[in-house]
């Protein structure tokens, strides 16, 4: 849309003003279409995954991923260190085994971490890992 | 009468993009994008200049460009009130 016959008044005036229309007041003109979950994708890299969660105390993971007894036969101890998001989405996807941990081990673990529940930690990393990128 | 301040986060906290006659716009620190139509953009452009309430907005705006329509305090005040809402700006 042009404004004809504002162009060339006043000096110092911008030579062509755009139009602005207010609009009601009661029309809203702001509509949010993500939520917050867009931050959520943003920093799944970074977050981590503790195996097992601190609240589970000091259980192994059998390889199925539940959590049993220290010492149980053929289950493993907890993973050293928290596995991050980037490793589990490599674990999860290709079965990579995160540095530092072997095949079987590693698999128990994705197999502790397909188990995760709401409420437990690591559950929003591990939800965030599913979400559509 | 004075009214409410309003402020917007610095423009790099914000990535613009115009969708025809709308503009989407992500905001880093919420992490949401929010679709926003005329007149409400143009009111967080001139809020780029420095907190002010409905009365400043006008002016900004009637510096910039020609306004149509009645009613334009109010109207930019529903509009501020929208974009607080969103989290796109702030009330003092």
């Amino acid at each position: 849309m042009s404004d004809e016959g504002l162009d060339g008044e006043g000096a110092g005036r911008a030579s062509r003003r755009t139009v602005l229309a207010m609009g009601a007041i009661a029309a809203s003109t702001v509509v949010t279409i993500r939520p917050a979950f867009a931050q959520a994708a943003g920093s799944v890299m970074n977050c981590q995954i503790p195996i097992p969660a601190p609240e589970a105390g000091a259980q192994n993971i059998a390889a199925d991923g539940s959590l049993v007894a220290p010492g149980t036969p053929g289950s493993f101890p907890p993973a050293p260190r928290p596995i991050t998001g980037e490793e589990a989405k490599a674990l999860l996807n290709s079965g990579m085994s995160p540095p530092g941990m072997d095949g079987q081990q590693a698999q128990a673990y994705a197999n502790y971490i397909r188990r995760l529940q709401a409420g437990t930690s690591g559950f929003t990393c591990y939800a965030s890992l599913q979400m559509p990128r | 009468m004075a009214g409410r301040v309003y402020t917007a986060d610095p423009s790099q906290e914000r990535t613009a993009v115009p969708l025809e006659s709308l503009v989407a716009v992500y905001h880093a620190r919420s992490g949401m994008t929010h679709l926003l139509a005329p007149p409400a953009s143009e009111i967080l452009e001139a809020l780029g200049q420095g907190p002010g309430d409905a009365d400043a907005i006008l002016a900004r705006l009637e510096a910039q460009y020609e306004m149509t329509g009645s009613g334009f305090r109010e109207a930019i005040s529903a509009r501020l009130e929208e974009l607080e809402a969103s989290g796109l700006v702030q009330a003092k």
